[in-house]
């Protein structure tokens, strides 16, 4: 059985270095794809990767290295001294929620878009300009 | 005083009534609006009295009305003119479409210049100015003539730059003096040139843009010729003097205050510009072909010279200025009725296809000759008074000769677009086509006998002008203005007896009108315009024969350097270059979503960059 | 106390969550029920405005949990005055477009309706809630709704400015979430009193960070230049109700949220930062508005453009300035409201949105085209309409604090403002007419609706002493920080 609480406690530092740069490397990655593809589902791909980096940024932020899960539960009532913060978890919840939302409705449009355009270059869809 | 409000309900009532009674019956719209300013003039003249004031809160604001004798000399303007004005209204824009409209923004056109009048803060002022501006608008693009899209809104950007050009100077009084009733900002010193410069010439700026002062004039042409004529009676007679009225407020205050030797700069300056103003306006009105567009650029002319008289600064300049604003009003609004019943009854004002009407239209005639005499500045009537004063105001008081020069030329000038006007519409060979040309109704002719008939009094007792101008510029700081009911003195010691002078010169003309109405009554002739004889040819369809057909050529050669500057035509291209270079920046707006985006970034990127230099 | 600021959020979901049920029984329940929803909230508004302005801030937690982990809504007179003010138009809205697409198939009136309440009911969350998270989730659940109904014609185009919208919207959130991230981090807390209270301990570079993100997020909200490209579009694109909604009620929010956050939250200096970016995005809005051909779209630019001097004056700072600014966002809502309601009866009637086609359309529509008009003289601020007064205090406060370039560049912009727009007045009333199609006239409720819109330009244009109280106290209340903090705080 392997102790993951040691190993954590001994590559502390790089764990958290990781997670930080993956959470930057996913918002790099995702805007990327939003500034620069031209396909209209790529760009919404963009924007689910940027939130998910930014989702992930929040939880690493509210960590605590070796915390529990912050849940009340009886007998267990001095539990807030040694859980991870619970307003990022409870953040990240409700702006994936949202983000799914988003991109769903993005999706639609992407849709009606193909539909009327026949196409899903976004540098074709320049009827509105000026 | 509460008169001072119920006198604006008048006004305000009356546009509300008009604009529904003409959805009623139009029948009724012209003679409500007239018994409304009516009823408003006879309720100013009988219950309010001079020294009235009405304090009163307004938005935190203190505000002022009252009236003192300056203000109530432009009353005289502005009322007299209007009951006249909207007399003539009645038949005048009989039968055409929307008459609520126009008399609704007549009426409003008429609260807001009484309200300019008798405001004594600069918030109200400001208030009544823009009522007064976009009122005007609305007549301005009253007729639906092709261009009058662009002319309106030329009128409107050249009265918006002016208007805000004052609310920055108010915005700047209530900073610098704390003050925006324009009694105490005179006390400590607004209209100052010393301290806060840009304060009287924003003011001035403004004022001027009405008064159509150069090179600030080219909205007024076309708005006083495209406005239906009813309405540029006052425009031109009463509106132009809202700006006569400020400037004069301004700079006699400034000159009061100050020696004018130290600020020789100002008086020059405006002298100049009036004097451009004047010269610029007569060169533009002889080559008009339309009697309208003469007449407009007639009026700038004419301003040009109570702008010359004003910035004198000296008791007689300013005299001779309020005296050429009030006679100004009688005979350009004498003038513009006239254009617009000729425009009534025969639908053109244009020289060159109207000519001989005085058979037709004998009293209409009689007032065009009246008024046009007065304009000249010939002896009887009141021009000559005003020119007089002018000219011995410059001359005596303010050593700027080569003004003198340019003032009398322009003068003579004058002369010749006069004769043009008289001739070109009334005298000269009958045309077959104003064969059925009657005489203006009786409506329409009351308020243009009156007006002629009122330049003929004037001239011959200016003092009637004399006295209520000599208590105005008491009201604006001026002491011991002396004047006289019919004598005209100068600093020599030689008087003229103007009633005299009038006399014997109606007694010439009764003696000639005599000797020709009974030489006329032999048999003559008359020779149409086509009916022409040339050697051999038979002259084409289209050639225009009317002598008005390159009237004033040999003087447009001569004097063509001078039309090349076109102050139009300058506006004119700074407006479609502004135009181009802002179609240029609105392709920022790229259309493409993804450019968008780039710039949420690119913005994000140079906030984070000079971060330091945004945010300390 | 029976009305509590929860009611503003519990009844309008409530309602959404009712209406399709209730549907099934009765046709027009869609129709009215959030016209009665958003009536209550006018109730509410004025009812918690009036409490608010005789007894104090009001801070009510939800769910009795403290925070950082509760929420709390919190009613001062700011708040009040702009939820009422929003309560207000969101229901002449409402009563302008009752009869809308009534004729549509398929239900989907149903969803226009829901959309239209939950955007509205979002803004007057993001405007009354403490609690910067709650703030994103509101300002999400607005451009959510404002999305689908930039996209609710199924043209084309309006699929097309709702994507671009929604990828803008989408910048907005991610850079919201990242602010939200490092202020929690720094102060522990997502309360804004108490991020407030404990702003100045945050470090000088992370502070600047966090406010940048929230400069670029809300500014996209509040239509600041280079983030608002989406902003044209999707008004013009969106239908009018809604146009006029983004207008009054959406862009009202967006402003709020960027000044409650720069004022209250942050201490640092961004007066010039505001004023510079709010004048070029006046310039900008209105150098392109000059020129349009489609009157929607126009009159988006505009929106854009007063959005612009609302921030010059916020940036100003001073007493005076911040009740201009208040005084010029109602009018802005109202009047836009107008044009935009006006607007649509005009293209309703000549079947594109070009301006050319209005050439003398007061022939067809006299009312519609008069209040138009009067709109239009309002909006560009001559006296004695609405607008000129919210201006003349600007420029007051403008001229106090010694601005000169700022005044005469205002000035200067709203003479191209004014060209625009007396253009659009002369060609409704005296360019040639064109051949007349058949003519919808306005219903009677859109009457109704518009003549409050404009018997409110006239009445406050002559009085503004009417509004004058609330607009001080709403002023007074946002400028004082230390006394917002504090009340909360201990409230809690």
């Amino acid at each position: 059985m392997i102790d993951f609480h040691t190993i954590f406690e001994q590559y502390k530092e790089i764990i958290s270095i990781a997670v930080y740069g993956t959470a930057v490397f996913l918002i790099i990655i995702g805007l990327y794809a939003v500034l620069l593809k031209k396909h209209l589902v790529k760009i919404v791909i963009g924007l689910s990767i940027m939130d998910a980096g930014i989702h992930l940024l929040f939880v690493a932020v509210g960590y605590i290295s070796g915390g529990t899960a912050p849940i009340f539960s009886p007998g267990n009532e001095n539990a807030a001294n040694t859980m991870v913060d619970p307003v990022p978890q409870a953040l990240v919840l409700t702006a994936i929620v949202i983000g799914f939302a988003v991109t769903a409705l993005a999706l639609s449009l992407v849709i009606r878009l193909y539909k009327h355009h026949h196409t899903a270059n976004i540098d074709q869809l320049k009827s509105l300009k000026w | 005083m509460e008169m001072l409000s119920s006198l604006l309900l008048i006004f305000l009532i009356g546009a509300i009534t008009t604009y529904f009674v003409d959805s009623i019956n139009r029948k009724f719209t012209g003679i409500i609006a007239f018994l409304f300013v009516l009823l408003g003039s006879l309720f100013f003249y009988s219950n309010i009295h001079i020294g009235d004031v009405f304090v009163f809160q307004l938005g935190g604001i203190e505000m002022q009305w009252g009236i003192n004798d300056y203000s109530y000399y432009f009353s005289y303007i502005v009322l007299g003119l209007g009951v006249l004005a909207l007399l003539y209204s009645i038949k005048y824009i009989e039968g055409k479409a929307r008459q609520g409209y126009f008399y609704a923004s007549f009426l409003l056109t008429i609260l807001g210049m009484i309200g300019v009048i008798i405001s004594q803060d600069f918030v109200s002022l400001f208030i009544f100015w823009e009522i007064m501006t976009w009122a005007s608008f609305l007549l301005v693009i009253y007729n639906a003539y092709y261009k009058v899209k662009t002319k309106g809104i030329k009128y409107m950007i050249f009265s918006a730059i002016g208007a805000y050009a004052m609310l920055t100077a108010i915005v700047f009084i209530k900073e610098h003096y704390n003050t925006l009733l324009i009694g105490e900002a005179i006390e400590r010193g607004a209209f100052n040139f010393q301290q806060y410069r840009y304060i009287p010439i924003f003011l001035l700026l403004g004022f001027g843009i009405k008064a159509a002062v150069m090179p600030f004039h080219v909205w007024a042409p076309a708005a006083y010729s495209k406005s239906p004529m009813s309405f540029t009676t006052i425009f031109s007679g009463a509106m132009s003097k809202m700006g006569i009225f400020g400037i004069g407020l301004v700079l006699s205050t400034f000159y009061l205050q100050h020696n004018p030797e130290n600020f020789y700069w100002v008086k020059l300056a405006l002298g100049w510009l009036g004097g451009i103003t004047a010269v610029m306006g007569t060169l533009y009105a002889l080559i008009q072909v339309d009697a309208k567009k003469l007449l407009a650029y007639s009026s700038i002319a004419q301003l040009g010279y109570i702008v010359v008289g004003l910035s004198t600064g000296t008791k007689l300049g300013v005299m001779a200025a309020l005296y050429l604003a009030v006679l100004h009003a009688i005979f350009k609004g004498a003038l513009f009725m006239v254009a617009g019943a000729v425009e009534r009854q025969v639908g053109t004002t244009d020289m060159t296809k109207v000519s001989g009407l005085i058979r037709r239209m004998p009293w209409t005639f009689f007032v065009a000759l009246v008024s046009i005499i007065a304009l000249a500045g010939i002896p009887p009537l009141g021009g000559f008074v005003g020119k007089w004063l002018l000219y011995e105001a410059l001359i005596t008081e303010s050593n700027n000769y080569f003004l003198v020069i340019v003032i009398f030329f322009s003068s003579t000038a004058a002369f010749l677009y006069s004769y043009r006007f008289l001739f070109g519409l009334f005298l000269g060979q009958e045309e077959k086509e104003t064969e059925h040309v009657k005489e203006a109704p009786i409506s329409m002719l009351i308020p243009m006998l009156i007006l002629g008939i009122g330049s003929i009094i004037i001239g011959s007792f200016p003092g009637l002008i004399f006295e209520p101008a000599a208590k105005a510029m008491q009201a604006i700081g001026f002491k011991d203005v002396t004047w006289q009911m019919s004598l005209l003195s100068n600093i020599w010691g030689n008087t003229t007896h103007l009633f005299l002078i009038s006399m014997l010169i109606f007694s010439v003309f009764i003696i000639a009108f005599l000797f020709l109405t009974l030489k006329g009554l032999k048999k003559t002739r008359y020779v149409g315009t086509k009916e022409i004889s040339t050697s051999g040819e038979l002259p084409k369809e289209w050639e225009n024969f009317t002598f008005q057909h390159n009237f004033f050529k040999p003087f447009e050669r001569a004097a063509s350097p001078l039309y090349h500057l076109n102050m139009n035509r300058i506006w004119k291209d700074l407006g479609k270059n502004t135009e181009a270079f802002f179609g240029f920046f609105r392709k920022l707006y790229t259309g493409n979503g993804q450019t968008y985006a780039l710039y949420v970034i690119i913005f994000l990127v140079l906030l984070l960059l000079f971060k330091d230099v945004i945010f300390s | 106390m029976v009305i509590t600021p929860v009611h503003y959020i519990v009844v309008p979901l409530l309602a959404a969550f009712a209406i399709p049920l209730l549907t099934k029984i009765y046709k027009d329940a869609a129709r009215l029920i959030p016209g009665i929803v958003l009536f209550y909230n006018i109730i509410v508004s004025f009812n918690l405005l009036k409490y608010v302005n005789e007894h104090g801030i009001i801070s009510e937690t939800i769910a009795g949990w403290q925070a950082p982990w509760g929420i709390n809504l919190v009613i001062t007179p700011f708040t009040g005055f702009l939820a009422s003010m929003v309560s207000v138009l969101g229901f002449i809205i409402w009563l302008y477009g009752y009869r809308f697409k009534r004729t549509l198939k398929g239900g989907l009136v149903k969803y226009y309706e829901i959309l239209q309440m939950m955007m509205i009911a979002g803004s007057i969350g993001v405007i009354i809630t403490g609690d910067l998270f709650n703030m994103f989730v509101f300002i999400e659940i607005v451009g959510i709704s404002a999305y689908s109904l930039t996209a609710f014609y199924r043209g084309r185009d309006g699929a097309e400015a709702s994507f671009k919208y929604l990828l803008i919207g989408s910048f907005a959130s991610t850079f919201l979430l990242l602010g939200i991230l490092i202020i929690y981090t720094q102060t522990g807390t997502l309360n804004m009193a108490q991020i407030a209270e404990r702003m100045h301990e945050v470090p000088q570079h992370m502070k600047i960070i966090a406010l940048i993100f929230f400069l670029i997020s809300l500014g996209i909200e509040a239509e600041m230049f280079p983030l608002n490209g989406w902003a044209p579009d999707a008004y013009s694109q969106a239908p009018s109700p809604t146009s006029a909604t983004f207008a009054a009620v959406v862009s009202i929010a967006g402003v709020y949220a960027l000044i409650r956050v720069l004022f209250t939250l942050f201490d640092v200096p961004v007066n010039n930062y505001l004023m510079i970016m709010g004048f070029v995005t006046m310039l900008v809005a209105e150098i392109a508005a000059i020129s349009q051909k489609d009157l929607k779209r126009m009159l988006a630019y505009s929106s854009i453009g007063q959005v612009g001097l609302v921030l010059i004056a916020f940036g100003i700072g001073s007493k005076l300035a911040v009740f201009g600014a208040l005084f010029l966002m109602l009018n802005h809502a109202v009047i836009k409201s107008l044009l935009f309601m006006t607007g649509s009866y005009f293209i309703y009637n000549t079947d594109n949105k070009k301006l050319k086609s209005l050439n003398g359309i007061h022939k067809r529509l006299p009312l519609v085209s008069f209040f138009f008009s009067l709109g239009a003289l309002a909006i560009v601020g001559f006296p004695p309409f609405a607008g000129f007064w919210s201006k003349f205090y600007i420029l007051i406060a403008a001229g106090d604090a010694r601005h000169v370039y700022l005044i005469v560049g205002v000035l200067g912009v709203t003479i191209i403002e004014l060209t625009y727009y007396l253009r659009i007045v002369g060609r409704i009333y005296f360019a040639k007419e064109e051949e007349e199609p058949a003519s919808h006239k306005p219903s009677i409720n859109a009457i109704i609706a518009m003549s409050a819109l404009a018997l409110f330009i006239l009445v406050i244009g002559v009085y503004p002493d009417l509004i004058m109280q609330p607009l001080n106290q709403a002023a007074d209340a946002l400028l004082n920080k230390t006394h917002y903090i504090n009340q909360i705080l201990s409230l809690n």
